[in-house]
């Protein structure tokens, strides 16, 4: 069972969400569009569960959409950006491949010199082991708050299955102490293990994948792996939660995964968000996250589950705190950004993410 | 096109705050920075940060003969805008908007957003753009 005497704190219970804030940009593509482009079948949006994906404008990167996203969680946390002892960028999709992306963030934001500042790799999940070693900088006293940024215009190959889903979104976390949080940590685990199920080599452009072991072997074995590490180091089970976020690479694997661990879909629909913008690939579970934190009630729990393929899953327990109540409407919500949308045609798409190749 | 590296580090955190140039002297402000006030001609200044600060457009031009650098931007929006605080006009790119949501005295906010590129091997250079106001 969870400690409770302060003494005696695990170092989650120590910490939490000071500030929370997304992007999404305005830019939509209908995946009908894909479908009867590529000759897919027009059923192929409905059995993903997505209608529309979220696409970076021209002048976009994960840069800029982690600035805004960043910019709004330092709004709802109403902290000085000097606090911030560290800048934790996840990504797969870094404008630059040597050359920090977080530095620039960190510059952008008024947070440098003193600060740390790197860009994290683990596919869609490293924003997500960014946090459980927030969890353990803040709680040891190293810093006082990190600022944990998962950020992605994703890749597809034209054509591929994954071109319906890859989009365009971002997510900032500020982690601190529990007492000023949203919500505070109760626990955490993590499973990873060595998974072929998808991969970008060094100067590759786009992704590929290992088909079948999308599924059952990397996405359902880690987040159940993940969660049920977490449920025997808790002793909290299904029921004493009031909502579940998971990795949604479609709109599918989330409720299906709920199914497996024992969670009704009520409980998964409210941070569902990929059906509205596609996955967003780091920002993919912390965008459900945050579309929880602005309509929970304080006190209700939450289960926390990113998957990054490679593969490995973190499982967090959040309780909702009476401050999410005062920071909730200081920066526009992710339904804000859901609904300023204009949509696009393929053409215009492929221009604004490089798939026309022009010599310059 | 070439991105010359000293004056885009030197010029990085004026870029990406927008930092202007208040007068104490004079009490105006101005934008780009300098250390030599443009009205009244004094050295008593300091820096302002203008990043959070909304701003009203005055007016906008649509660019379709855009220069080297800039073909794939184009049509290429720049606007004249004025902060709603410190009075200060900016010349910057607008973004996000459709060609007829324009009007003049909506209100816009500032965002970080690629400005140019040195090809793709090159470095990127980034700065504030104005959108219309999320909320």
């Amino acid at each position: 069972m969870i400690s409770t005497g302060v003494l005696f704190m695990l170092p989650e219970e120590r910490t939490g969400i000071a500030g929370w804030g997304v992007y999404i940009p305005r830019w939509r593509l209908n995946l009908q569009e894909i479908s009867e482009i590529w000759g897919f079948s027009p059923e192929q949006p409905r059995e993903l569960g997505v209608v529309e994906k979220s696409v970076a404008g021209i002048d976009e990167d994960a840069v800029t959409m982690g600035w805004e996203a960043a910019k709004n969680a330092l709004k709802r946390a109403g902290i000085n950006p000097k606090e911030i002892g560290a800048v934790w960028f996840g990504t797969e999709s870094k404008p630059y491949a040597v050359k920090p992306s977080a530095t620039i963030l960190a510059e952008a934001l008024g947070i440098t010199p003193y600060t740390m500042a790197t860009d994290w790799e683990f596919a869609c999940r490293a924003a997500s082991e960014a946090i459980r070693v927030s969890i353990g900088v803040v709680a040891s006293g190293l810093v006082k708050y990190t600022l944990v940024v998962g950020s992605d215009t994703a890749q597809a190959n034209p054509g591929d299955v994954l071109e319906f889903t890859a989009s365009s979104a971002a997510t900032a976390l500020i982690i601190g102490n529990r007492e000023e949080s949203a919500a505070y940590f109760e626990s955490s685990a993590t499973y990873v293990t060595d998974t072929p199920d998808f991969w970008r080599r060094d100067s590759s452009k786009y992704p590929l994948h290992g088909e079948a072991f999308t599924g059952e072997p990397s996405y359902f074995r880690h987040i159940v792996g993940a969660v049920k590490a977490l449920f025997e180091k808790t002793g909290l089970r299904p029921e004493d939660f009031d909502y579940a976020v998971f990795h949604q690479p479609n709109g599918t694997f989330p409720i299906r995964v709920a199914r497996m661990l024992g969670f009704p879909k009520e409980k998964v629909l409210p941070g569902l968000v990929t059906p509205y913008i596609g996955n967003s690939y780091n920002s993919s579970a912390l965008i459900g996250l945050a579309r929880v934190l602005e309509q929970a009630k304080p006190g209700q729990r939450v289960l926390l589950a990113p998957f990054g393929s490679g593969a490995g899953s973190d499982a967090f327990s959040l309780v909702v705190t009476d401050k999410v109540l005062e920071k909730r409407n200081k920066a526009p919500t992710v339904d804000d950004y859901i609904q300023r949308k204009h949509i696009i045609s393929y053409a215009l798409y492929a221009k604004y993410r490089g798939l026309i190749n022009r010599v310059r | 096109m070439k991105i010359s590296i000293p004056p885009a580090w030197r010029t990085r955190i004026h870029r990406y705050r927008l930092v202007a140039t208040e007068c104490k002297d004079c009490g105006r402000a101005f934008y780009p920075p300098s250390q030599i006030c443009r009205y009244c001609g004094s050295r008593n200044t300091e820096e302002k940060e203008l990043v959070n600060e909304k701003a009203r457009l005055i007016t906008w031009t649509v660019i379709y003969s855009a220069m080297e650098g800039f073909e794939d931007r184009r049509p290429l929006v720049l606007g004249i805008l004025e902060t709603v605080d410190s009075k200060v006009k900016i010349l910057a790119p607008l973004t996000d908007v459709l060609s007829g949501e324009l009007r003049i005295g909506m209100i816009m906010e500032p965002v970080l957003r690629r400005v140019k590129e040195d090809c793709e091997s090159g470095l990127v250079y980034y700065g504030v753009s104005f959108r219309p106001v999320i909320k």
